[in-house]
């Protein structure tokens, strides 16, 4: 039997509860410090200075902006490339310079309860490494943002050097130039080849390329003799 | 270490193929709109004659400058949201903005040029109360910061404080506002309510006490709502008991000036409260001696003092708004009256004489579907000849900004309402005539064969005459300059395209205004304004037509709820055009819990939605007879939950015949350790194509896919970091039976869940690791399936096989997403919304709980990534490139005609629309697609053929010659 099941979702509280979960969520005074600063309790300043190499400050810094764990505490750029953020208390974070255009590497910065700070490299697997950069931070980009991804371009050479392609055209000028370069017609030549194809081919019934082969090199030399029934066609023909 | 690298090598190798874009896609198919919020202070650069600037502080918490030209956005500082970023005060000096933020905790200073900070300053804790500029000698060198308790001052060049002082009596005394007439004074005025008013002067300079006094004021509540200052040091207010004005010489500080309104011959309106507004260019310099009295919502009155004695200067009845304006020593004074019922005009005066300026009238249409009008901000200039020219911008209750020139001409208009959407849907746009008379050849096939061709040849015969029109017009505009052919999309020709790529979007706002925007251009086709929305309204947008049912208008219905009654409202509407539907909606008088689309329709072809009120009765919309008879037969196999998050119940209902209720399942969470976050179900749209996965010997393994499965995300009350845990709940919301229970130690939300076809997603922050991980838990019936015919909830014997692998993000998000294809054949990406602006477009593949520790030849086989515990963001992947989305709220994916494409729409502060191919689109040509290669390489091979040809009957002639 098969049920007709509809449901939606109580929306309604289900959005009063996000609500009050966000609430929490502003007033919470951070990861790590939970325990050690209530609400009130010493508040410090992360500084720091972004640099983009070869950049003016002025060109970028309205696009910008310092980001402390996602968007907990947000901190924006002076027209020199500098940026504290304030308010902050203590605890671990991770400092991100965000702008469209550059990229920036982010930073761990510690603050102990009393104020000392730390900065280190961001490492989330093994979260108690320590390797110090500088503080007051020295953020610097390393280049722009790479959005898109390289169009496929069609050339020539790409074609040519197409390993399948390759494949085809080194047989084929086999098959052209090889006929020119050995005279087929020599008799002494021809026998000699038979043979080889011969013990090649233990099977004479199985017809296979190399038959074929001679097959062809008979035929573009015009000769009619190579097979029969390729020589009585033409002969058709004539009459 | 080597091993990760190699694996690591191999991720990207994989990743290398996966969606990104293309960078001549760019602005292709994709567009975005920046928008800045409900304005609450407005400036317009004035430092400069030329400026093309205003400075705008909203109640987003975002300062921005716009191009007064174009309407365009020049630089937007995006501060946090809540009342930590709360704006509280804008002040302009020169080209430096000076913004009071947080409650008075941040005192910021932009360079508006350029965009940048000049300084920040963090001021002392205390709620802020107001703020001005000081000036000395005429230039202005210092900020002043009242709080409740002190008041600060603050050099503009670099933000140092230059001394703080604490207010006198200031545990009795309400402080409110402080002011400085150009001459290095500080007044600071408090009021005891329905007592005195206090004032206080100090030096500007030391902060010295100079002067401390009150004056008795019994009738003042307060300063900023009833008080402005003009002239020299003068404090004027107005009391609509007394129906007087009281004026005060702050220097002298004597006593009140009773002036009554009746001497002026002036009446106040009944239950009005009379208001002021005056005007002070230069902060370092005294206010005008001129100034607006309101005495009723559409009546001003222009006054002046006059060496000691008020002088009417003109009297605006009717007027709506006024506003002043200096441009160089010119002040004028703007009044805008209502002309007619859609429009409005504009005028000029001279403020010192109240007379009209000539050729100043700018008429200001409404639009009917808007709101009123609600605030003028002038920007006025000087022409060649001397005379005072002037824009105006004007703010209306739906947030739009309008912005104007002479003689009514509009700039531009923003609608930041869209700064604002709390939800939207996508609705197919109509067929045209020619579409809908093939589609309905198809729909019937009582006629006889004779009259099938017929109709079949005629049909044709339309879609060539269409063609041919195509043809014509493509030649016509062809001919015309490029800029004069504009394709902008009307109503009129508003039809689908082949594969449904262009559709409306239906935006619903939080201030009640409704949009219907076409998906291709962004381009605003409707608005409508709900007006009498509560502020705290909650809606929920829903298509009961699609445009499938011709003749039959598409609908929509809107229920707009207010969240501390509970009292609902339906609004019903035709998506494609915004009108009102003629149905009318039924009353709902009983605050509603729930509300449900049934998944048949009545004879008219609208779903049916059900309401349950607090008596969990049901109440059907539409609510025919037909309906109701249909519901009764169906009523066994209807169900619905409500969820209670306050008591962490959570109850299944079922529906009875005679509508109402019975309560089949309960569950109970304990609110002491934990309470309920979200409950997510799946999308009732959402198609999935094959049951199960094959694995690499063969074997299927098949999905559990229960269409009745609830995701309840729950959240500890405790919150110390070692005690504070994540859970997730997947039950069965028709039976109540609890599938799986997961539980994520040491983790805290907000936790973002997506919940789809037999997996679920889910993100947290872990206290310990102090990171952001993603969870997975995949569910499967095994290597049976169990009825494969149908699915039903009270008859599945075997619980699922459960799966579940975590993973390192590293980035917080703010939303998240999975995209949604017509048949579910591509394959799944993650949308994420990162809080840097971009929004990431993750493989499902990435998270599978699948992935092997070691690759092995079957997982190999399977196409599994070696597990990685590490998730990475490439750049690549952001699918708005560097169209950043600001504060992304919400993701919206609809499915469109290609099976291979997915809409997108992000939206936040700002909206933006794309197309992403999870797949890539294997179901279209790309759009790189050489042409000219396949055609000359055709052709070569044509002729080539041909030459041979005749080379061969050439050869064959001379053959046959020998």
């Amino acid at each position: 039997m098969s049920f007709v099941e509809k449901m939606s979702l109580s929306w309604l509280i289900v959005l009063a509860a996000i609500v009050a979960v966000r609430g929490f969520t502003d007033s919470d005074p951070g990861p790590g410090a939970a325990a050690a600063t209530p609400l009130g309790g010493d508040r410090f300043k992360i500084e720091g200075r972004a640099i983009v190499p070869g950049v003016k400050a002025q060109d970028w810094v309205s696009t910008a902006r310092v980001l402390v764990d996602g968007e907990d505490y947000v901190g924006f750029l002076r027209t020199d490339g500098g940026f504290s953020v304030n308010d902050v208390p203590s605890g671990s974070y991770v400092v991100e310079v965000v702008t469209p255009s550059y990229r920036f590497e982010p930073v761990r910065v510690d603050i102990t309860s009393k104020g000392k700070m730390r900065a280190r490299m961001v490492n989330y697997i093994k979260t108690s490494e320590v390797i110090r950069q500088p503080y007051p931070l020295q953020i610097r980009s390393s280049g722009p943002h790479s959005y898109f991804m390289k169009r496929e371009t069609w050339g020539w050479t790409d074609f040519l050097m197409n390993p399948m392609v390759m494949m085809m055209v080194l047989p084929l000028l086999i098959i052209v130039l090889l006929p020119k370069v050995v005279n087929t017609n020599d008799p002494e030549m021809r026998k000699e080849m038979e043979q080889s194809m011969n013990m090649l081919n233990p099977n004479p019934e199985l017809p296979d390329v190399s038959e074929l082969m001679t097959k062809l090199f008979s035929g573009s030399k015009g000769s009619s003799k190579a097979s029969s029934s390729k020589g009585t066609r033409p002969a058709v023909k004539r009459r | 270490m080597a091993k990760l690298i190699l694996l690591l090598l191999k991720c990207i190798l994989l990743c290398g193929t996966v969606y990104a874009v293309f960078e001549d896609q760019v602005g292709k198919f994709d567009w975005r709109q920046q928008y800045v919020g409900k304005v609450r202070f407005c400036h317009f650069d004035a430092h400069m004659q030329s400026s093309k600037k205003v400075l705008l502080a909203t109640e987003s918490n975002v300062f921005a400058a716009l191009n007064t030209r174009t309407g365009e956005v020049l630089w937007r500082h995006v501060d946090k949201t809540g009342p930590e970023g709360n704006i509280d005060a804008f002040l302009q000096n020169g080209q430096d903005a000076v913004l009071v933020v947080g409650n008075g905790r941040f005192l910021r200073s932009w360079e508006t040029n350029i965009g940048g900070l000049n300084w920040e300053a963090v001021l002392d804790s205390g709620s802020f109360q107001s703020a001005c500029l000081i000036g000395q000698q005429g230039t202005v060198k210092n900020v002043a910061v009242l709080k409740k308790t002190a008041i600060s001052l603050h050099y503009l060049s670099n933000g140092h404080q230059k001394w703080i002082e604490n207010l006198p009596d200031s545990d009795t005394v309400d402080y409110q506002t402080v002011y400085s007439g150009g001459n290095s004074e500080v007044y600071v005025l408090g009021v005891v309510p329905h007592s005195h008013i206090a004032i206080v002067a100090f030096s500007g300079d030391d902060g010295e006490i100079l002067q401390q006094s009150s004056v008795e004021a019994p009738w003042l509540s307060s300063i900023p709502e009833s008080c402005q200052m003009v002239d020299q040091d003068l404090l004027i207010c107005v009391d609509s008991t007394t129906m007087s004005l009281y004026t005060l010489d702050l220097k002298l500080q004597l006593q009140l000036n009773q002036i009554p309104l009746q001497s002026l011959e002036l009446e106040v309106d009944p239950d009005f409260r009379p208001s002021l507004v005056s005007h002070q260019p230069n902060p370092a310099k005294q206010p005008r001696s001129e100034f607006f009295l309101q005495l009723a919502p559409d009546h001003y009155v222009l006054l002046q003092f006059n060496n000691g004695q008020l002088v009417v200067l003109r009297d605006f009845k009717p007027a709506l708004l006024v506003s002043f304006a200096t441009t160089g020593e010119k002040t004028v004074a703007a009044v805008m009256s209502p002309k007619n019922k859609t429009a409005s005009s504009i005028n000029l005066f001279n403020a010192e004489t109240g007379r009209r300026l000539l050729d100043t009238t700018l008429i200001f249409t409404m639009d009917p579907n808007g709101g009123k009008p609600e605030k003028l901000n002038v920007q006025a200039f000087l022409k060649k000849d001397d005379s005072v020219g002037y824009r105006v911008m004007v703010q209306t209750k739906d947030h739009t900004l309008t912005f104007l020139q002479q003689p009514g001409r509009v700039l531009w208009t923003r609608e930041e309402a869209l700064s604002d959407v709390l939800t939207m849907e996508m609705v197919d746009l109509p067929l045209t005539g020619t579409q809908a008379e093939l589609e309905g050849e198809f729909g019937k096939k009582t006629d006889g064969l004779m009259s099938m061709v017929f109709k079949r040849l005629s049909s044709q015969l339309i879609l060539l005459q269409a063609w041919v029109a195509h043809l014509w017009k493509l030649f016509y505009d062809a001919r015309k300059p490029r800029s004069q052919v504009k394709n902008d999309i009307s109503m009129e020709n508003l039809s689908r395209d082949e594969f449904n790529l262009q559709k409306m979007m239906v935006m619903v706002t939080a201030s009640g205004k409704l949009f219907g925007i076409d998906s291709k251009t962004g381009g605003i086709l409707w608005k409508h304004y709900l007006e009498n929305i509560p502020s705290n309204a909650a809606f929920k947008l829903m298509v009961q037509r699609t445009t499938a049912h011709f003749p039959h208008p598409p609908q929509c219905t809107l229920l707009i709820k207010d969240k501390d009654t509970g009292l609902a409202s339906l609004h019903v509407f035709n998506p494609i055009y915004g009108k009102m539907s003629h149905v009318s909606p039924p009353a709902l008088p009983q605050p509603i819990l729930q509300s449900l689309m049934l998944p048949f329709m009545d004879q008219d072809y609208a779903k049916v939605l059900l309401l349950i009120d607090d008596q969990y009765k049901v109440s059907a919309f539409p609510s025919t007879k037909y309906v109701l008879q249909q519901l009764q037969e169906m009523a066994s196999s209807i169900f619905f939950f409500l969820v209670d998050s306050n008591q962490g119940r959570l109850s299944g209902y079922r529906l009875r015949t005679d509508l109402s209720t019975e309560q089949i399942w309960e569950v109970a969470l304990p609110t002491e350790t934990q309470k309920i976050v979200s409950v997510k179900g799946k999308k009732p749209n959402e198609h999935v194509h094959s049951q199960g996965r094959v694995m690499g010997d063969r074997s299927v393994l098949y999905k559990y896919l229960n269409p009745n499965l609830l995701a309840v995300v729950t959240e500890s009350t405790d919150l110390h970091q070692e005690r504070s845990f994540v859970g997730i709940i997947l039950i069965d919301g028709v039976t109540g039976r609890i599938i799986h229970e997961a539980v994520q130690r040491k983790a805290r939300g907000p936790v973002h869940v997506v919940h789809s076809e037999n997996w679920v997603v889910y993100e947290y922050w872990s206290t310990k690791s102090r990171r952001n991980e993603f969870s997975v838990i995949e569910l499967y019936e095994g290597m049976e399936l169990y009825n494969s015919t149908a699915f039903s909830s009270l008859d599945r014997p075997l619980v699922p096989q459960v799966l579940q692998q975590s993973y390192i993000f590293p980035s917080s998000i703010s939303t998240m997403e999975a995209t949604l294809t017509e048949k579910g054949i591509t394959s799944r990406h993650l949308l994420i919304g990162l809080p840097s602006g971009g929004i990431l477009s993750l493989p499902k593949m990435f998270l599978d709980p699948r992935r092997p520790e070691m690759a092995s030849e079957q997982s190999r086989e399977e196409n599994l990534i070696p597990y990685a515990p590490e998730l990475m963001i490439r750049t690549e992947w952001f699918v708005n490139y560097n169209q950043t989305v600001s504060r992304v709220r919400g993701i919206y994916t609809a499915p469109s005609g290609l099976e291979s494409t997915c809409l997108v729409v992000a939206y936040g502060l700002d909206i933006y629309h794309t197309r992403v191919y999870p797949s890539k689109q294997f179901d279209v040509l790309k759009d790189d697609y050489d042409y000219m290669l396949i055609s000359s390489v055709l052709l070569a091979l044509f002729f080539a053929t041909m030459i041979s040809k005749r080379l061969a009957e050439v050869k064959l002639l001379n053959r046959a010659w020998r």
